[in-house]
Formats: C-alpha cells, sequence, structure tokens
C-alpha cells in the first residue's frame, strides 16, 4: 500500500512540475479538473466503500472461494465475466468492489476476468455506446469481445 | 445516469445493512459503517494523488490531439494509433462515444473505432492510477500484461471480418 502511495504521489508531482513549467496556468487548470471530478464522484466513492465495508463484516469468504476462488476454474471464470457485463459505474465504484473479492479469497484468473469484462462490456457504456454508433457497431465491437475476458483471466492464472 | 448509478448502489448499502442488522444487530450495523469509513481513510492520499493525476492528463492531453491523430488512416498504421490514442483519451463513455461517433462518420474504420474503444477500455492511462492505488500492483500488472494484445488484435479481427461493411454500419447512426 506505501509503495503504491509513494508511486502515485511521485507522478502526480512530476506531471505537476511538467504543467506548471509550461507556464501557462496548466497546472492550476490541472488541480481544478481534479477538484471537479472529485466533487462529482465523493457520494459514488463514499457509498461505494460502504458497500465494501459492510461485504467485509459480513464475510462471505467461503462463498467468494466457494465460486471465484483460485480452484474455481471455469465455472469461475465465467462467472466473473457475467458479473463483470452487470457492474455499474465507473473506477471509483467497481475497482473498490473487485478489491475487496479479491481481498476475500477471489483467485487472480476471476478477479482479471472480472476487471476485463467490466472494463470491455458492461451493459452500463453499452448504453451510451448505441446512440451514438448504432447496433451494428456495438454488436461487431461486443460480439468478438465476448470471448476475451474468460481467455484473459485463463492466462493470468497460467503465467502469474 | 451517475444519479441512477448512485441509487442502486444506495439501494444496496441499504440492503447489506439490512443483511447485517438480520445478523448481528445494532454492533454489526455499525462494525459495517466504520470498516467502510477506515478503507476510504486508508486510500484518501492515493486518491487524492489519482485525482491530481487524472486532471493533469486531461489538461495535458487536449482532444484535438487524439482526433488529430486518429484521423483517416487505414490499415495497421491506423489501429495502432486508435490504440494509442485509445489509451490516451480521458474521461468516461459519455466523453469517448461522442468522438467515435464523429470520426465514424468522418471516414474512419471499423477495425480504427473498435481498436480505440477497446484500448480506452483496457490500456486507459488516466484510469491507471486509481486500478493501481485501489487493486494493488500485482492484479493490475497481472490485468494489463494479459489483456496488452486484445485492443490491437479486436480491431484487426474486426476490420477482417466486418470491414467491408462500414457504410451499412454507418448509415445505421444516421437513421
Amino acid at each position: 500500500m506505501t509503495t503504491a502511495t509513494v508511486t502515485l504521489v511521485l507522478i502526480a508531482l512530476v506531471l505537476l512540475a511538467y504543467a506548471w513549467r509550461r507556464g501557462d496556468g496548466s497546472h492550476r487548470r490541472g488541480l481544478v479538473q481534479g477538484w471537479q471530478t472529485l466533487k462529482r464522484t465523493w457520494l459514488l466513492l463514499l457509498v461505494a466503500f460502504l458497500i465494501v465495508g459492510y461485504v467485509n463484516v459480513l464475510s462471505p469468504q467461503d462463498l467468494i472461494q466457494q465460486w471465484l476462488g483460485p480452484e474455481s476454474g471455469w465455472s469461475g471464470l465465467l462467472l466473473a465475466e457475467f458479473i463483470g457485463l452487470l457492474l455499474p459505474g465507473g473506477p471509483y465504484v467497481v475497482f473498490p468492489l473487485i478489491a475487496v473479492l479479491y481481498g476475500a479469497g477471489a483467485g487472480l484468473g476471476p478477479a482479471v476476468t472480472l476487471i476485463t469484462s467490466w472494463a470491455m462490456l458492461a451493459l452500463i457504456s453499452v448504453t451510451f455506446e448505441l446512440p451514438f454508433m448504432g447496433w451494428r457497431f456495438t454488436a461487431v465491437r461486443w460480439g468478438l469481445g465476448l470471448f476475451f475476458p474468460v481467455l484473459a483471466g485463463a492466462l493470468a492464472q497460467l503465467i502469474f | 445516469m451517475r444519479d441512477r448509478t448512485t441509487q442502486l448502489l444506495m439501494l444496496i448499502v441499504a440492503l447489506l445493512v439490512l443483511l447485517a442488522w438480520q445478523r448481528g444487530g445494532l454492533d454489526l450495523v455499525l462494525a459495517g459503517l466504520l470498516d467502510g469509513a477506515r478503507l476510504l481513510w486508508m486510500v484518501l492520499p492515493l486518491l487524492v494523488a489519482a485525482f491530481v493525476i487524472a486532471g493533469m492528463i486531461q489538461v495535458l492531453v487536449t482532444k484535438e490531439m487524439v482526433t488529430r491523430w486518429l484521423g483517416q488512416e487505414a490499415g495497421w498504421r491506423g489501429i495502432a494509433l486508435a490504440c494509442v490514442g485509445g489509451a490516451l483519451m480521458p474521461g468516461g463513455p459519455y466523453v469517448y462515444y461522442p468522438i467515435a461517433a464523429v470520426l465514424l462518420q468522418s471516414g474512419a474504420s471499423v477495425g480504427v473505432l473498435v481498436a480505440f474503444v477497446t484500448a480506452k477500455n483496457l490500456w486507459s492511462l488516466s484510469r491507471l492510477p486509481l486500478e493501481f492505488a485501489l487493486l494493488g500492483p500485482t492484479l493490475t500488472v497481472a490485468r494489463f500484461t494479459v489483456t496488452l494484445i486484445v485492443p490491437p488484435l479486436l480491431g484487426g479481427l474486426a476490420e477482417w471480418l466486418f470491414g467491408g461493411r462500414v457504410e451499412t454500419i454507418r448509415q445505421g447512426v444516421r437513421t
């Protein structure tokens, strides 16, 4: 956790310095942008962490280990892909939830499938895609993409 | 959209509170509340750094830059450019789908657009700090490594299979 904090703070500082050196107020505008994103998402974050807290104290470890654990095999990967499709909201909501599942005993493979499935195929993003791109484009992208989350999870399980 | 999501999540919280109440009364309800607050407090510095980074990327990488790189390129070069553009593209689906729609109408190919959307989804640089912060290095590195090939592969596959039907796809949006 501390390594991650240090890395991120460093990156933030480097970007801030770079933006400041451009001398056109970029650094200030960047901070304002970040602040606005935070203002837009703080309620979501708060609620997401509440969910994480409750999932933690209700500790469904046995269930998660059985269904999504490292030994859950293909059925675990398929279930992870299905859950990923249905996960609502952006990364601020989804990452804490996946983190708590992973912490409670989900395997690396199912966790990778879950992230990939949410990122590529989440139905909530498709609702944005349809009006802009038409159903044919969505059918091509989504249909071909359907195979990848499970494969990614299996590959992750194999390599890591 | 965001409000719908918040409402759905609040409903989930309410159900979990109810479940906690049923299982262990007020004590367990408070325990869940405290646990969530403690976790949020722990990742707070990470979140602040992540939001600063996201803001800086939004300012340093302009939409015009991305649009220019994606232009009317064709073949693998266009797909490669689309992947880079997608990775640099900040913002949610309400940002990148309008841009993809503009590119589609101004002559971009199916493969380029599939690569663009998939790279945005899987290589997103502005999301990376948050992913790293909340999911940890192991899971993040594993996830990135195994999905690295997917955006160009999916773009190439879509172009190969459906590239000839781009005009039909284009007209599907207009009507």
